[in-house]
């Protein structure tokens, strides 16, 4: 079994040739010309032609050819236009036997007759090409290829009386020896120069290898060439070989770039079926030798190799076979390498080359994927962000309402814990911008949590706008009242706690009250304004009421201990008044009994914010702390890193934005509480706005032109615009949106009488 | 939940990546025959799952390897990375004559040739936006090259920003798509060496703003098997960041980055899970929008996707079998629809 093996040179070989039964092998180039052994582990140097007294130009080669039938009879192409035979047998330390000069430029190829030892062809750069007698030592013929230069010569092996010539200008000559003055066929088969040309051992296919990066595969049995295959390589190919008994398989090496040797299937031309990567440099020429396992290369790096199937990289084993991408919207899309059992059953119809038996690579050249596209018809997930994004409301409306409709909205897709997170944002914090009823609330909640937690399932589910909403506001008077007057009359906790639920079943029971104050439906902002200011008024007079109870000092500690704590806990912004509320009992308190832990909302909202961004729901977070009065969510985003605000606020927009709702995204970039995300809508598109008056500009946000002191107005009405303003571009009078279209319905001037034909388009 | 549409792709060698633009509405595709295709979304067109061949052109002299969307806010442009040793930039371009007709002639142009590397480039992946117009790539010779354009109008301009040398053959690249400030940007890159015993496969840039490098990571734990596919998960609301790896399994790992006071960062890379389920080499992960479900492939032919349960465990909530030519309906996926309607 033969092995890799190689050798270096002191220069670089331009060609190789194997003797007829594989043992020997010549390198030959500009410096380097010799015979070496193939032994079993390494190459042995057998003989150095390059002696003499004179090395002319004469030793310096462009190509190499060993006599197929003479074993000791050589023949070389000279840089200096001379073909040069060699006779192993000759006594004399040189070896030298003929110079033939005949050819006015470089030789760039020798061959012999596959049968007939004695004859010789050479192409040369002069553009022509040459038989020679080796008996008579005689140039027989002369063909003129018509063409700059011949870069390969090779005898037809089916018929050895044809060859074929391939030029610079990219064409393809067969040529019949008998017939020197005419080519056969001529054909043009590459874009660029072809270097190089090789005939099938068993079919009459010719392979040419271009320039171009391709080898070409001409089928030349018809009188027409026909294009069999094209290989598209990543390199101008400098020489091809085909690779015995395997049918579609040829050898090919690059002349610049690449410096591997490839071995590719005709019918996989994409991805070489092997490749030898041993060489530093680009490779030179290409041998096979005998076997088909083993070839041998020559390259500028000035090696020799040997190199053998079992050492060779297989690059389409591991090439990626699978592609796969998900998209926004959570369809996928799957690539994959169809089976080789699959793909030969169809593929018999298709495929030029399938007439001729399979071999045993067929696995490796019926090579192809299958796309799936798998659409996810019911992503809940992406449809609950588009959904909710679509249907949120986030400002414009009472706290009560946003949440009200944002809980009704979460739950009519399904998303019922969102839904109850919203409803439980509206319980705990409706009322807020009335700072002490969110105190109280907060309270209110915590005895809900404490003892009534089912309840607020219960209410939270049916989220029928604002049946739920009497859980908050309303019960605050109540309750408050109820606070009171059990203050003065339950002495001890454990009556405190029985007293406690009626406390908010009376304040259910008084829905109607609550209704009255802050009915959802009818409630608008001004109103709004007048509760909180009565609400404000209520709390405070309740505040003042308490330092009055002192005689019942210890039942009020006990009742008015959750006052304490909700300011405690919930430190809003009245702080002044709780510091002197705090002051009081101070001097009020002697013996403080344990307060019961109240439970801090702010904690477990923010985890559960923090939990639903966690999972990928930004949006959730997100909408729920823009939804929340400005108040409310500093206190919030106190328990927040401040990154990790960005990053929800980023995430959530850029979702949008990848999902193509753009006003929904310019939404948030308008509400977000961070300065620097406010900024993302004007970092890419501004507007600057001069005055159609006296042209200069007008400052941003403004509608009054500094410099003669007048807003925009409409051309028509003469008013200020404060909405659309709508211009013509040619003569920069406008107006309001609706004034310039119904104008336009029947004119097609300018509006002013500028006489301009104005186009709004 | 999922329905099956075979697309004939026409491709006439293996297809090596597919990819989806930002929005999901245009996908473009790549093959060892040297094309690219790009596909639209026709949604009154059924045959082909909805999908419309937009256009197609031969774009390198050896296998494409992958293609990827910049974001469409530097315009319709695809980057492209070969066998042939090549990355290129396209850009669709719709013909000045035709440019107010509703059927202006589009066309893709090459916009530049990327020529660094001297070895198969394998993986070519535009930074997220906030970078500006970054594209980095890795090859055979496991170079990272980093390529910026600094003028985002001038997609024929590109200047070589960084090239850090990696000791292994490099397979994938994967930026981390959840930058922000003050967290540096992220890069990891896998590879799919055979024989790298006992080194990392997996390798972390992170970029140091202050030297203007990218540097490596040291403390990335080491993967014993090639490498095939990469993939940062997006972040969202998580206070870390995930990085799917696929190799004889799924390696999920989690990267911690601990902002210092002095701008400094420290990361914390920690094996997080392994997904075995595929038995078998996987070749590519993939993550959706929001980063909670992944969705893997691997040579026993099956996508599966995955899904994080109980913030400690990854299930596979769906299997979607193939026989090599079509996707299998799955069975289980209802499970999946439960899981996802549980969220």
């Amino acid at each position: 079994m033969s092995k890799t093996i190689f050798i270096a040179q002191e220069g670089p070989a331009n060609a190789l040739a194997l003797n007829r039964d594989y043992s020997r092998v010549v390198i030959a180039g500009r410096n380097v010309f010799k015979i070496f052994a193939i032994e079993e582990e390494e190459f042995v140097e057998a003989c150095n032609l390059r002696v003499g007294k004179n090395l002319n130009l004469n030793f310096s080669c462009n190509d190499v050819a060993w006599n197929s039938v003479e074993d000791h009879i050589l023949a070389t192409a000279a840089t200096n236009g001379a073909v040069v035979v060699w006779n192993l047998n000759r006594p004399s330390r040189s070896k030298q036997e003929h110079v033939f000069v005949e050819h006015n430029r470089t030789v760039n190829k020798v061959s012999f007759n596959p049968v007939d030892p004695s004859c010789l062809i050479s192409g040369s750069q002069d553009g022509t090409m040459r038989t020679f007698d080796l008996r008579t030592k005689v140039a027989t013929n002369i063909f003129y290829s018509n063409t700059e230069s011949v870069r390969d010569v090779q005898f037809n092996p089916h018929a050895h009386f044809l060859f074929a010539s391939v030029s610079e200008n990219g064409n393809v000559q067969t040529w019949d020896m008998r017939k020197p003055d005419k080519c056969v066929l001529q054909f043009a088969a590459h874009s660029g120069p072809i270097f190089a040309c090789d005939w099938h051992p068993e079919s009459l296919w010719l392979a040419t290898a271009s320039r171009d990066k391709t080898i070409k595969v001409w089928d030349m049995a018809t009188a027409k060439p026909a294009l069999e295959q094209t290989i598209n390589t990543i390199a101008s190919v400098g020489r091809v070989r085909w690779r015995p008994s395997h049918k579609f398989h040829i050898a090919s090496v690059a002349l610049v770039v690449d410096c591997s040797v490839n071995v590719w299937d005709i019918r996989r031309p994409f991805i070489p079926y092997v490749v030898f990567t041993n060489h530093k440099d680009v490779a030179t020429g290409i041998a096979w030798r005998g076997d088909p396992n083993v070839c041998l290369t020559t390259s500028r790096d000035c090696t020799l190799y040997q190199h053998v199937f079992k050492d060779a990289v297989y690059p389409a084993a591991q090439v990626n076979p699978q592609a796969l991408a998900v998209s926004p919207q959570g369809h996928i899309a799957f690539a994959s390498k169809v089976p080789t059992t699959l793909s030969t059953k169809d593929s018999k119809s298709q495929g030029i080359l399938r007439r001729n038996t399979p071999s045993a690579n067929e696995e490796f050249s019926q090579v192809t994927s299958s796309l799936n596209f798998l659409s996810c018809s019911a992503n809940k997930e992406m449809n609950w962000l588009i959904h909710s994004a679509q249907r949120y409301i986030l400002t414009g409306k009472p706290f009560s309402e946003i949440c009200d409709h944002n809980a009704s909205v979460a739950h009519s897709i399904g998303r019922f814990a969102v839904g109850m997170m919203w409803s439980i944002i509206k319980t705990l914090y409706n009322g807020d911008d009335a700072e002490e009823a969110t105190q109280f609330k907060s309270g209110q909640a915590g005895s809900v949590k404490q003892h009534q937690l089912p309840k607020i399932k219960e209410e939270a589910n049916p989220t029928s706008g604002s049946s739920s909403s009497d859980m908050v506001v309303p019960v605050t008077q109540p309750t408050l009242n109820g606070l009171k007057t059990n203050g003065h009359t339950v002495p001890n906790e454990a009556d405190r706690r029985y007293h406690r639920r009626p406390n908010v079943g009376s304040g259910d029971a008084q829905e109607s009250v609550g209704d009255f104050f802050f009915g959802d439906a009818e409630m608008d902002p001004l109103s709004m304004e007048f509760e909180i200011n009565h609400l404000d008024g209520l709390i405070s007079q309740d505040w003042t009421l308490l330092p009055e109870a002192f005689e019942l000092r210890q039942d009020i500690q006990d009742r008015s201990s959750p006052p304490e704590q909700f300011s405690e806990s919930d430190s809003v912004d009245t702080m002044e008044e709780m510091t002197r509320v705090s002051e009081k009992w101070k001097g009020l308190s002697v013996a403080d009994p344990p307060l019961p832990k109240i439970w801090n909302e702010k904690n477990c909202l923010v985890e559960a914010l923090k939990q639903h961004a966690a999972n990928g729901d930004v949006q959730t977070a997100v909408c729920i702390l823009i939804a929340l009065p400005a108040a409310r969510r500093q206190l919030l985003l106190d328990l927040i890193d401040e990154h990790d605000q960005e990053v929800w606020l980023l995430a959530y927009i850029s979702l949008l934005n990848q999902h193509e709702l753009f006003t929904h995204t310019n939404e948030i970039v308008k509400l977000a509480w961070i300065p620097e995300v406010n900024q993302l809508n004007r970092q890419t598109t501004y507007i600057k706005i001069s005055c159609n008056q006296c042209n200069k500009p007008i400052p941003a946000g403004s509608r009054l032109c500094t410099h003669c002191n007048q807003s925009i107005t409409c051309s028509i009405c003469h008013q200020a615009v404060t909405g659309a303003y709508v211009w013509c571009q040619g003569c920069l009078h406008g107006g309001h949106l609706l004034h310039i279209q119904a104008w336009l319905s029947e004119n097609t001037s300018c509006p002013t009488g500028c006489g301009h034909q104005c186009e709004f388009t | 939940m999922f329905e099956s549409h075979s697309v004939s792709t026409d491709h006439k060698d293996l297809i090596h990546d597919v990819a989806f633009d930002h929005y999901g509405r245009r996908m473009a595709t790549c093959s060892s025959d040297q094309f690219i295709k790009v596909w639209e979304m026709d949604s009154d067109n059924s045959i082909d799952g909805g999908w419309k061949l937009s256009a197609t052109w031969k774009a390198h002299s050896g296998s494409v390897w992958k293609v990827t969307w910049a974001h469409p806010e530097f315009g319709q442009v695809l980057a492209s990375c070969s066998f042939d040793r090549t990355a290129a930039v396209w850009e669709e371009i719709v013909s000045e004559q035709n440019i107010y007709s509703q059927t202006g002639q589009k066309h893709w142009a090459k916009r530049t040739t990327l020529v660094d590397s001297r070895m198969s480039v394998m993986d070519i992946k535009f930074a997220p936006k906030s970078l500006g117009l970054l594209l980095a790539t890795c090859s055979v010779d496991g170079i990272i090259r980093i390529y910026e354009a600094p003028d985002v109008m001038n997609l024929a301009q590109w200047t070589l920003q960084q090239e850090v040398p990696c000791k292994h053959q490099a397979s994938c690249i994967s930026w981390n798509p959840s930058y922000t400030r003050p967290e540096v940007p992220m890069l990891a890159v896998g590879s799919d060496e055979a024989a790298a015993a006992g080194s990392s496969r997996v390798v972390v840039l992170h970029y140091s703003s202050y030297v203007r490098r990218w540097h490596k990571l040291e403390n990335v734990p080491s993967v014993a098997d090639p490498v095939h596919d990469i993939s940062f998960a997006p972040r969202l609301g998580r206070s870390y960041d995930i990085l799917a790896i696929a190799t004889r399994d799924i390696r999920l790992f989690s990267i911690c980055q601990l902002v210092g006071s002095a701008g400094t960062s420290r990361f914390e890379v920690t094996p997080f899970a392994t997904l075995e389920d595929h038995n078998s080499t996987v070749w590519r992960v993939s993550w959706n929008s929001v980063g909670n479900v992944l969705v893997s492939s691997g040579d026993d032919g099956s996508v599966r996707i995955w899904r994080l349960s109980k913030q400690t465990s990854w299930k596979c909530v769906g299997t979607i079998k193939s026989d090599g030519r079509r996707l299998l309906l799955p069975e289980v996926m209802n499970a999946a629809s439960l899981t996802l309607a549980k969220h």
